[in-house]
């Protein structure tokens, strides 16, 4: 009797489980159907964050990306090119001296409630940039000495100095106008009125769920998918266990190289590669003992091995990098390679020796990494580097880290010999690549304490140039340097990885990097 | 009786007090400690002045003495103030959050809290009733090996299999995306019903299916192995062999036996309870669940002092809270516990 009563217990919760399941459950279908010839909906999968609504504020690659969807500058990227194409404004003059840009907004715009945005919009909105001085301010603070609306649908700015690359500074978000609700002299965070963008927001709940609606007032074509969902994921695990699982369209920022493998060999997905304008890098404090040694820094260039690193940390979702300005951008040369090679022990020993290190005397050094802000591929990495240092049999590496609120401090502060960090690009001109790290009044922030006069001048005069040969150049020049002096060596450039079902279409990335959704779409089936 | 009840739940209450403020300094000191601070952790490598940096600090309090800091923000506490947001958001109320987050939490913990006495209780019964059998020896390993479960391995094995090689249960998340769900509790099966969403109601069950039997799986085992010994203790007690001797049916019989075996159930499930809020911090992490575990996880990622001090008063607060409840039904069940 008593077995029977067990038994018919086990059967009723074996029974509610199947039931549950079958019912509850099924192939997950995130799927609506609307017009048009497409899905109504897609979601996407990110372990990003959003971190500030306010483009005054905001500064980071993520929030800029969903900025750029819901909000539009002057001008854009064309997009998947680097090529500048009218957007809120139709057409554009400069003077001659490249101090004064006109623009000539076009006529029909609206906010996405149906505000018209007119001249005095832009101009609020970029002086609230000035005012609110958030992080991204500097974009406009520093190039911009004021903005006037001559009248409804023109906008001058004039410079503090001749900037040839004013119109990349323009797709920036600091530039983007934003609706009139967001308050004139304070962030606002959680603001969702936007701007003009391509989408709305329709719901946002931080860090758990976004959803973008097509803004029924843009001016451009209508994007293709009516809403896009996108659910923010705490690790990349979870993010992939959920595109495999059907409950997201995509899986973007970012999955881990062995994720990507795997998935690529699954054969189930399509798997998008797309340039990655971020870099990293090695910095050395040229200020501290034994890396003020520019033969101790060129010989920890020369041991690198760039091709090892790409392979073995991550799977060869990056590409080698032998300078802070990314392959494919113009006026990138491989200084690196040209001066040490790749990998060359007998040049680092060569090197060493004449710093006045041998196997009796070997240089010791501390490397220091960060164990989770750039990924979970950090610990390999820094492992891998000193691995390929300790090749020379000269130098020994004792391997450190510190999480990243602490890095920073000690970076600032120039507490650290030997360390890793990582940069995504302002906007896309060699100036974003090399006058942060290079020029001595702007890169107290890497700590490698790097001054030379000489490439203050170069930086100062590519600034302001407008012939790109000319600028070229002059970037050239600092590269050379760069190679010479070594307060940075340069490991990588990143590769950006989209993975979508595979009835996901029009996904295009350009070198900017960002996502644009109004492009994307799925066919209803 | 009834005064002495009153005086019992007063004196009760009042020990949350003390327990509250220890684990506040305790928080207080262990963030201090650490090297970094929020602000920087904020600004990353982003090229600003010392005096805007400086500025960042005095708007986040940070410029301020530590003792100032740490009787400011027990002050407010007081108030029922938790501070604001030190990371993104800047300066938004911590206590916003909390509302936010601490729903998601509280469902998931009363969906895992009632698979692991439910299983605890059958398994444990079962064990009782076989005393001695393999039956016993199996329900006893599975108290062992449940009780030993990592939560995230546990986790993961479930969602490959119901997942993604079933394909019958989502693995992340609280409701499928596009849904829109009339907020009345945070709690999104309740406020189904409430709001008579049945596709809401479907999606939030299918999402917590996963996770509560994933923590409910693993905090079943202490169950398991109570109720199994108080379960032979009183089964070998004379009054239940006076039942038989009565010809009292087994299961009338092995119901009677187990509500005499409930009462340090009751108190275990006390205990449990606190323990369940900290396995959720886990099973939210692996099921990408927006309750207080993964807010805190990413507050600590930002040196957030405010909502991580903030979070964890709250919790140590409700977890106090429950203990008293847990401690006066106790009280009520069991006629030997005086006031």
């Amino acid at each position: 009797m008593k077995s029977k009563v067990l038994s018919l217990a086990l059967l009723a919760i074996f029974v509610f489980s199947v039931v549950a399941s079958g019912c509850i459950g099924g192939e997950k279908t995130t799927t609506q159907t609307g017009g048009a010839g497409y899905a109504e909906q897609i979601v996407i999968g990110v372990t990003d964050k959003v971190t500030d609504l306010d483009p005054a504020n905001a500064y980071d690659f993520y929030t800029w990306e969903v900025l750029n969807n819901i909000m539009e500058g002057l001008v854009k990227y064309k997009p998947g090119t680097l090529e500048i194409e009218p957007a809120l404004a139709e057409s554009w003059e400069v003077n001659e001296d490249s101090t004064v840009w006109t623009f000539h907004l076009r006529k029909d715009l609206k906010f996405a409630d149906g505000t018209p945005l007119k001249a005095q919009d832009v101009v609020r909105s970029i002086e609230r940039v000035m005012t609110i001085q958030g992080d991204p301010s500097w974009l406009v603070t520093d190039f911009v000495e004021k903005v006037e609306a001559k009248d409804d649908y023109t906008v001058v700015f004039y410079l503090k100095q001749p900037t040839s690359y004013f119109l990349a500074l323009l797709t920036t978000p600091p530039y983007f106008p934003v609706h009139p609700s967001y308050s004139p002299n304070e962030i606002q965070s959680d603001q969702t009125a936007g701007g003009a963008g391509p989408y709305k927001i329709a719901k946002w709940v931080r860090d758990e769920e976004l959803v973008l609606e097509a803004n029924p007032n843009y001016y451009g074509e209508p994007p293709k998918t009516k809403r896009i969902i996108i659910k923010f994921y705490r690790d990349a695990s979870t993010m992939r266990l959920a595109l495999q699982n059907g409950e997201i369209d995509i899986a973007w920022r970012t999955l881990r190289p062995t994720d990507i493998e795997s998935l690529k060999s699954e054969g189930k997905y399509s798997v998008i590669e797309v340039p990655g304008g971020f870099i990293r890098y090695v910095c050395l404090n040229t200020k501290a003992e034994p890396t003020s040694n520019v033969k101790v820094r060129q010989a920890l260039a020369a041991a690198i091995d760039r091709q090892e690193i790409s392979n073995k940390v991550f799977k060869g979702t990056v590409e080698p990098l032998y300078s802070l300005i990314p392959n494919g951008m113009w006026s990138h040369i491989d200084a690196f390679k040209e001066k040490y090679g790749d990998g060359n022990i007998e040049l680092a020993k060569k090197l060493l020796k004449e710093a006045g290190y041998d196997e009796s005397n070997p240089l010791m050094i501390q490397l220091w990494y960060t164990p989770t802000h750039y990924g979970d591929t950090e610990a390999d990495l820094a492992q891998v580097l000193k691995e390929q240092w300790e090749r020379t049999g000269v130098i020994k590496v004792d391997i450190k880290s510190a999480e990243w609120g602490t890095y920073v401090d000690y970076a600032r502060k120039g507490q650290m010999q030997v360390y890793l960090l990582g940069w995504y690009p302002d906007y896309l001109d060699p100036d974003d690549y090399t006058t942060p790290f290079l020029k001595s009044t702007a890169n107290s922030w890497a700590g490698t304490g790097y001054t030379n006069p000489t490439v203050d001048e170069l930086l100062t005069k590519a600034q302001s140039l407008t012939d790109q040969n000319e600028r070229t150049k002059l970037y050239e020049q600092v590269q050379k340097i760069l190679a010479e002096e070594v307060p940075y060596i340069p490991l990588i450039q990143g590769k950006l990885f989209v993975v979508t079902s595979p009835d996901v279409k029009g996904v295009t990335i350009g070198p900017d990097m960002i996502f644009k959704y109004s492009t994307i779409y799925k066919e209803k089936g | 009786m009834a005064r002495g009840i009153g005086q019992y739940i007063v004196i009760r209450g009042l020990m949350i007090i003390p327990t509250i403020l220890i684990l506040y300094t305790i928080v207080f000191i262990f963030l201090r400690i650490l090297p970094g601070n929020p602000v920087l952790a904020v600004v990353g490598t982003k090229n600003i002045s010392p005096e805007q940096l400086q500025h960042l600090m005095e708007m986040a309090g940070l410029d301020k003495p530590l003792y100032v800091q740490y009787f400011d923000y027990l002050w407010k506490m007081l108030h029922g103030d938790f501070g604001v947001t030190l990371a993104f958001p800047m300066g938004k109320p911590v206590v916003e959050y909390l509302k936010l987050r601490f729903p998601a939490t509280l469902e998931l913990t009363i969906f895992g809290f009632t698979v692991s006495v439910l299983l605890g209780l059958l398994t444990g019964t079962i064990a009782a009733t076989k005393k001695g059998t393999k039956i016993d020896t199996g329900m006893r390993l599975y108290s062992i090996i449940a009780y030993t479960l990592f939560i995230p391995w546990f986790g993961m094995m479930l969602q490959y299999v119901f997942g993604i090689h079933f394909h019958v249960l989502p693995t992340s998340g609280r409701i499928d995306p596009g849904i829109e769900l009339q907020r009345i509790t945070g709690l999104y099966v309740l406020d189904s019903i409430l709001t008579g969403n049945w596709e809401a109601f479907t999606s939030a069950i299918s999402h917590l299916i996963l996770p509560a039997t994933t923590l409910g799986i693993v905090l079943s085992g202490a169950y398991t192995r109570l109720v199994r010994n108080n379960m032979v203790d009183v089964l070998s007690q004379d009054f239940i062999r006076s039942y038989y001797a009565r010809g009292v049916r087994d299961w009338k019989v092995t119901w009677y036996a187990l509500k005499n075996a409930f009462i340090p159930v009751v108190t275990l499930m006390g205990l449990q309870f606190a323990i369940l809020l900290g396995g959720a911090v886990l099973t939210e992490t692996t099921f990408n669940w927006p309750g207080m575990g993964t807010f805190i996880v990413d507050r600590i990622d930002y040196r957030d002092y405010n909502a991580i001090q903030g979070a964890v008063v709250f919790f140590a607060f409700f977890v106090g809270l429950i203990s008293l409840i847990v401690d006066i039904v106790y009280a009520l069940l069991d006629p030997r516990v005086k006031y």
